[in-house]
């Protein structure tokens, strides 16, 4: 049935060229996300799925035109993101949102998205607690914490890793996902050997790796941000003997994230961690979709989750559009189309809470590994429909 | 008992990891008294070479250290030839200010040329996992990083401070007319001096990339840890950089172990107690 509809959306779509149009309002379309700095690979990663999406499917669905409109965020910076959405929501007249990335930004774009009624999709940030409480017009693509931080703690007692060691950065989405993860431990029958925050400026891991010696674990659970935190707790795992020495090391998939996994290198052999996508899924979409992603932007950056939300939340885009065709644009309607409805993306199914407007998605449980000489996140478990909750 | 040790070692590899990435900066800024925060870029730029050259060239990485001290220190002169020397009399605001500019631009080129990622290093399997040595597990690239920390301290001590050339440029930057005067030739020795700095930069730079990763962000994230050793150690002397870096990297390995809760507090609560107590480092010279 999913299948049939999406087909016969692509096919209105390409029946439809975009020149043949009856001549309709076009639809603003704002994408906020960082351009800059040491966080503009998100940027990087939203514009390719944009540009490939829209080289498949033009740029009118439904007859509306869309006109995209980007502002940099310049990364997580709650008072920039707020001015950028007030001049996006005001003086460009926006009536949907892409972004803006990160946590603080989104709570900062909450209350003006609300009173100006804009759609708002999430597509880079993962803390509970916002969508679906802080204003009815966001709704999500990215993912939810709990769905990476809880699903490996069952996991590793059911593999027999029952004494686990918790390593955190000292963040907010840190102490978040600590939380979740040691209480779902706990739950199924678990022992925590010990847990550690790290500084958010950490060049140094020797002293904690020592620590994590001392306490004997069977493995390690690691919640680290993109960047070189995650490169230098896989580093420091590796180095230490710690893996050698059979401890299992653990994460959410940020740690083994692909664009940066190649400069881990073989530290991250054998990673186990929770992910909700990955280049290698094995579905017939996924192959055309990485296949084409790559011929358009090039293989080098690695594509990443970025990509991805941004795709799934232009697909709900694109679908609302159309089930508007030759109206005016009614973001109440639009929301209510978006909430409730299930599809078929590059990384599975996924359906968006009709309640809530968070997502519900496939977890995998992914293996790094070595397919064809290049570091890979191989899916080894598939745990479906798993809740924002 | 083998953990202190193990704790111990590693804090004073820590230690001469920061040694190495903050004593190029100690030269320029101790011994020419110019505040050049570019030096991170400079340390960044090794770290790119030694990338280029182990990647793309596959050549051993022991050949690139060199490569990275050659290259950079030539880098340096050409920016000191070209930038650099025309603010040699200012006041420290305003080489602060040119010189951040300096590495927001090298950060923007790097981005350029080889993209906003983390770069993939591979090391020699000999550099890399464990050796049993006295009974302790230790890494390998941890006791290489000792080794040439304490061979690099030593050339720099009798090379820089003990030699004539030492003390020409101290002459040079102390009475710029009077050393003129003399017959030295400031502007070359200013050179130098400068080659010299960037160069030890560049091979800091090459000596961590593995330890750290590189990416165009490197000279931001490491920049306030070569001030804080620079300071702590006072400017101008290799000798109280080389102090400073261990006892920092000691005291931040062992707080953390220890006191894991607030251990990453350690190495600024010293920072502040030392400046608080010795303004101009361990063992600055007083003006």
């Amino acid at each position: 049935m999913k299948r049939v509809l999406l087909a016969s959306i692509a096919a209105c779509v390409a029946m439809l060229p975009a020149g043949s149009l009856r001549a309709q309002e076009s639809i603003k379309v704002g994408v906020l996300v960082s351009y800059s700095g040491m966080t503009s690979l998100g940027g990087q990663q939203t514009d390719a799925a944009i540009k490939l999406f829209q080289s498949k499917y033009g740029d009118a669905p439904g007859g509306h035109k869309i006109e995209l409109i980007r502002r940099d965020t310049t990364g997580p910076n709650p008072e920039v993101a707020k001015r950028l959405v007030q001049e996006a929501v005001t003086r460009d007249k926006v009536q949907i949102l892409l972004g803006p990335d990160f946590t603080p930004n989104t709570l900062a774009a909450a209350p003006i998205v609300t009173e100006a009624k804009v759609p708002t999709f999430v597509i880079g940030a993962a803390t509970t607690g916002i969508i679906g409480e802080k204003s009815p017009y966001l709704t999500r693509t990215f993912f939810a914490t709990p769905q990476l931080c809880k699903p490996l703690a069952p996991y590793a007692v059911k593999n027999n890793w029952k004494n686990v060691f918790v390593m955190v950065a000292d963040f907010a989405p840190g102490h978040d996902c600590e939380k979740i993860f040691i209480d779902a431990l706990k739950e199924a029958g678990g022992t925590l050997a010990g847990n550690l925050r790290i500084p958010t400026r950490n060049p140094e891991f020797s002293a904690y790796t020592q620590r994590i010696k001392d306490a004997k674990p069977d493995a390690v659970f690691i919640f680290m941000p993109l960047g070189e935190l995650s490169l230098g707790s896989l580093r420091a795992m590796s180095d230490s003997g710690l893996k050698a020495a059979g401890v299992k090391i653990m994460g959410t998939g940020d740690i083994t994230d692909e664009s940066y996994v190649d400069a881990v290198g073989d530290a991250a052999l054998d990673v186990i961690t929770t992910g909700m996508y990955s280049t290698q899924h094995n579905s017939a979409m996924n192959k055309e979709f990485v296949a084409e992603y790559t011929k358009l932007n090039g293989a080098s950056p690695r594509m990443g989750w970025g990509a991805i939300a941004a795709w799934d939340a232009l697909r709900l885009v694109y679908d609302g559009l159309e089930a508007q065709k030759g109206a005016k644009f009614d973001p109440d309607k639009f929301m209510a189309f978006v909430r409730g409805r299930t599809f078929e993306s590059p990384r599975g199914p996924i359906t968006i809470d009709k309640g809530n407007g968070d997502i519900v998605q496939n977890v995998y449980i992914r293996r790094t590994e070595k397919v064809n000489g290049v570091l890979q996140n191989v899916e080894i478990e598939t745990l479906a429909n798993q809740s924002f909750k | 008992m083998t953990s202190i040790a193990t704790v111990l070692f590693n804090g004073v590899a820590y230690g001469m990891l920061l040694f190495i990435m903050s004593v190029g900066l100690s030269v320029t800024l101790g011994m020419m008294n110019f505040v050049n925060l570019a030096q991170a870029s400079f340390s960044m730029f090794g770290g790119y070479i030694v990338v280029l050259v182990v990647q793309r060239l596959g050549l051993p990485f022991l050949v690139s250290l060199p490569i990275a001290f050659i290259i950079v220190g030539l880098f340096s002169i050409v920016i000191e030839r070209l930038v650099f020397r025309h603010f040699y009399g200012t006041d420290d605001l305003t080489q602060v200010l040119l010189t951040i500019g300096l590495v927001f631009m090298s950060i923007s080129t790097a981005s350029y040329f080889f993209g906003g990622t983390y770069q993939r290093i591979d090391m020699p399997a000999w550099l890399s996992g464990q050796r049993d040595i006295f009974g302790l597990t230790l890494e390998r690239y941890r006791i290489f990083i000792v080794v040439s920390g304490a061979i690099l301290s030593l050339v720099l001590i009798l090379g820089l401070e003990r030699t004539k050339l030492g003390g020409m440029v101290r002459a040079c930057v102390d009475n710029p007319r009077a050393a003129n005067g003399c017959g030295l030739n400031t502007q070359m020795i200013f050179a130098v001096t400068f080659a010299i700095g960037g160069g030890l930069a560049g091979l800091g730079g090459a000596l961590s990339a593995n330890l750290l990763g590189i990416d165009p962000n490197f000279p931001l994230r490491y920049l306030v840890y070569l001030l804080i050793i620079v300071s702590v150690g006072g400017m101008g002397t290799i000798g109280g950089t080389l102090i400073a870096a261990v006892t920092l990297g000691v005291a931040d390995v062992a707080g953390k172990y220890y006191f894991p809760s607030f251990g990453g507090f350690v190495i600024y609560a010293i920072t502040i107690a030392v400046m608080l107590w010795r303004p101009r480092g361990l063992l600055g010279r007083t003006a």
